[in-house]
């Protein structure tokens, strides 16, 4: 008998070893890659280290006294904070409306779908490039169309109170099909029975929503919201490819690390902002990954109760 | 309420593909076509003139010269479009295979296997996908200096397929997670090595996922700009890195051009999102939402 059980101990260690086979080649590239550059950077934060390789000097927190006094550093943050404050929210919204004309049977459903999904699945510096054409103020194609509807025809890329705009312009036309998709399948997931027995108490279409639609779509809805502020919060293409990275209008953190380490060869000072960015970066993810520890297993407990 | 719906669908969607469409006739554009105080958004292969003044027309002559020009340098760039093109496969390529090749055998190990913690090891590995570019390519790039791999494939490809393991992992832990363990148990009690069952039970069964994952690893290669453009701005460079240099071209933005090689770069990426569009809702979700 207690041989067996030792046996049984013996399995059991070598199976677990045996899974760390399994998972370390792809664990220690991350550690590699991924956690060592990170800790790393918190290193060179405090120091005087360039990038033409000369000797490195621990310099304390000069650099974050020098980015703290930044009035560059405090527009960077307002700007990062309005990007991912403005395009998410719009998103939602958008793409929350879209989803509910698109619940239903309508013709083309599967085609128009895909259809929709393609400009997020492309390349965001790639399709930004090419937005500039549409937005050009003078021979632009949106200025002509919005010529042709007597509408006014601003300059969308030389305006410095709306280039932040184009910006957002280009963010909304690529994701909002995305939040689209996921609400869509927040939508669909809302059993039928439910709605009869709304239907049989007389609820009122703006009740059935406000109690039933919204909430029960609400947890998908957070995971989206998630997904795309983590995203919004490292936004670097769109402005690369619109602005170019040291416009004061549109200078998101990202924007400005580029500035700072590739025009300014300040690297202490980037290393200082990307402390600043991870920290953000940190707190958003921590939200989301708890949300999602929490999805699935409110999903596993749905699943169960399944017959 | 029906018509309002309609009347919402169509609006979004001529919104999302007008811009498309509007890029496709670029490319068949020429130049002063392209950048006319006139829209041209009619295809006119008709004999003879465009209608009204040619000028004034909303008629355009398509032509395929854009297409044929993407083999000549642009002026100001040391290579033609289809050099940036083959870096781009490269990379993309090899990382996406690096990425489901590693993510199938790990998310194999967290699905059979009691791992201490593999909770907690699965969302170290969710969050590496938050890390922004710009915040480590600091340290990246001197880490490459120290090992020579700055502006090489390799270094891109190792990057890539380290911040594609996330989404490799998660995605293929769901697709293993659904392979019955009976099949496995069989080949184990028939005298198979676990390896040998990997191999010959799980990656067969598991092969749709990995295809479905390799599509969004290559995607998310393909389309990477952050890092392309601050690691690898010289030999290594790939498409957008190197469209984005061509704005501010001294001899004006080449947009026949540009618009043609975008057309080739996107093309690939709409064939793929058809493809497996039945899955986008998992990619996109790092496989926590499951239809």
């Amino acid at each position: 008998m207690s041989s067996h059980q030792g046996r049984v101990r013996v399995r059991a260690a070598s199976s677990a070893l045996m899974g760390w086979g399994f998972v370390s080649p792809a664990l220690l590239l991350l550690l590699a890659m991924n956690l060592f550059p990170l800790i790393f950077n918190v290193y060179l934060s405090f120091t005087n280290a360039d990038l033409s390789g000369g000797a490195v000097k621990m310099v304390g927190t000069h650099n974050y006294t020098v980015l703290f006094s930044e009035a560059r550093y405090a527009n960077a943050l307002t700007l990062t904070a309005l990007f991912v404050l403005v395009s998410v929210s719009v998103e939602l919204v958008l793409g929350f409306v879209l989803a509910m004309a698109m619940r239903d049977h309508i013709p083309g459903k599967p085609i128009i779908l895909t259809l929709l999904l393609i400009p997020m699945m492309l390349c965001p510096v790639v399709l930004s490039l090419f937005w500039n054409l549409i937005l050009n103020g003078n021979y632009g194609v949106l200025n002509q169309l919005l010529a042709f509807l007597h509408l006014p025809q601003p300059q969308w890329l030389t305006d410095d109170d709306l280039k932040l705009v184009s910006i957002l312009l280009v963010d909304v036309w690529m994701w909002t099909p995305f939040m689209m998709l996921i609400s869509l399948a927040g939508l669909n997931a809302i059993p039928k029975y439910i709605y009869e027995a709304a239907e049989i108490d007389r609820a009122g279409r703006w009740m059935v929503f406000r109690t039933i639609t919204l909430p029960m779509c609400a947890p998908l809805l957070g995971l989206a919201v998630l997904l795309r502020a983590t995203d919004a919060l490292k936004q670097f293409d769109l402005v690369m490819a619109i602005t170019g990275p040291n416009d004061a209008s549109t200078q998101t953190l990202s924007a400005r690390i580029y500035q700072v380490v590739f025009r300014d060869y300040k690297v202490g000072l980037g290393s200082a902002y990307g402390v600043v960015i991870l920290v953000a970066v940190i707190a958003v993810a921590t939200i989301f990954v708890r949300y999602i520890d929490n999805l699935s297993r409110r999903q596993g407990k749905v699943e169960r109760s399944v017959p | 309420m029906k018509l309002l719906r309609a009347v919402v669908v169509t609006c979004f969607f001529l919104m999302a593909i007008l811009p498309l469409v509007w890029l496709a006739l670029t490319s068949v554009k020429t130049y002063e076509d392209t950048i006319s105080a006139h829209a041209k958004f009619i295809p006119w292969t008709g004999a003879g003139s465009l209608g009204q003044s040619d000028a004034e027309s909303a008629r355009f002559a398509p032509t395929l010269d854009a297409y044929r020009n993407l083999s000549k340098r642009v002026a100001g760039t040391p290579n033609n479009f289809y050099y940036y093109l083959e870096n781009s496969i490269i990379i993309g390529v090899l990382s996406t295979l690096a990425a489901v090749c590693l993510g199938t055998i790990c998310a194999y190990g967290f699905s059979r296997f009691r791992i201490p913690g593999s909770k907690d090891w699965l969302f170290f590995i969710l969050s590496t996908r938050f890390l922004p570019p710009l915040a480590v390519v600091v340290p990246v790039l001197v880490m490459y200096r120290w090992f020579s791999l700055e502006n090489t494939h390799l270094g891109l490809i190792l990057l890539y397929t380290s911040f594609n393991l996330s989404l490799a992992v998660w995605l293929m832990k769901g697709f293993v997670d659904e392979i019955p363990r009976a099949f496995e148990e069989a080949a184990l009690v028939d005298g198979y090595s676990r390896l040998r069952t990997f191999v010959r039970i799980i990656v067969p069964e598991a092969s749709t996922g990995m295809a479905v994952t390799g599509v969004f690893c290559l995607i998310s290669s393909w389309n990477e700009f952050g890092f392309a453009m601050t690691l690898n701005n010289y030999e290594a460079k790939t498409v957008p890195v190197y469209f984005a240099g061509l704005q501010g071209n001294i001899e004006g933005v080449p947009w026949p051009q540009i618009a043609a090689g975008m057309m080739l770069f996107v093309a690939p990426i709409v064939l793929f999102t058809v493809l497996v569009r039945r899955h986008l809702l998992r990619g996109v979700t790092f496989g926590t939402i499951k239809q």
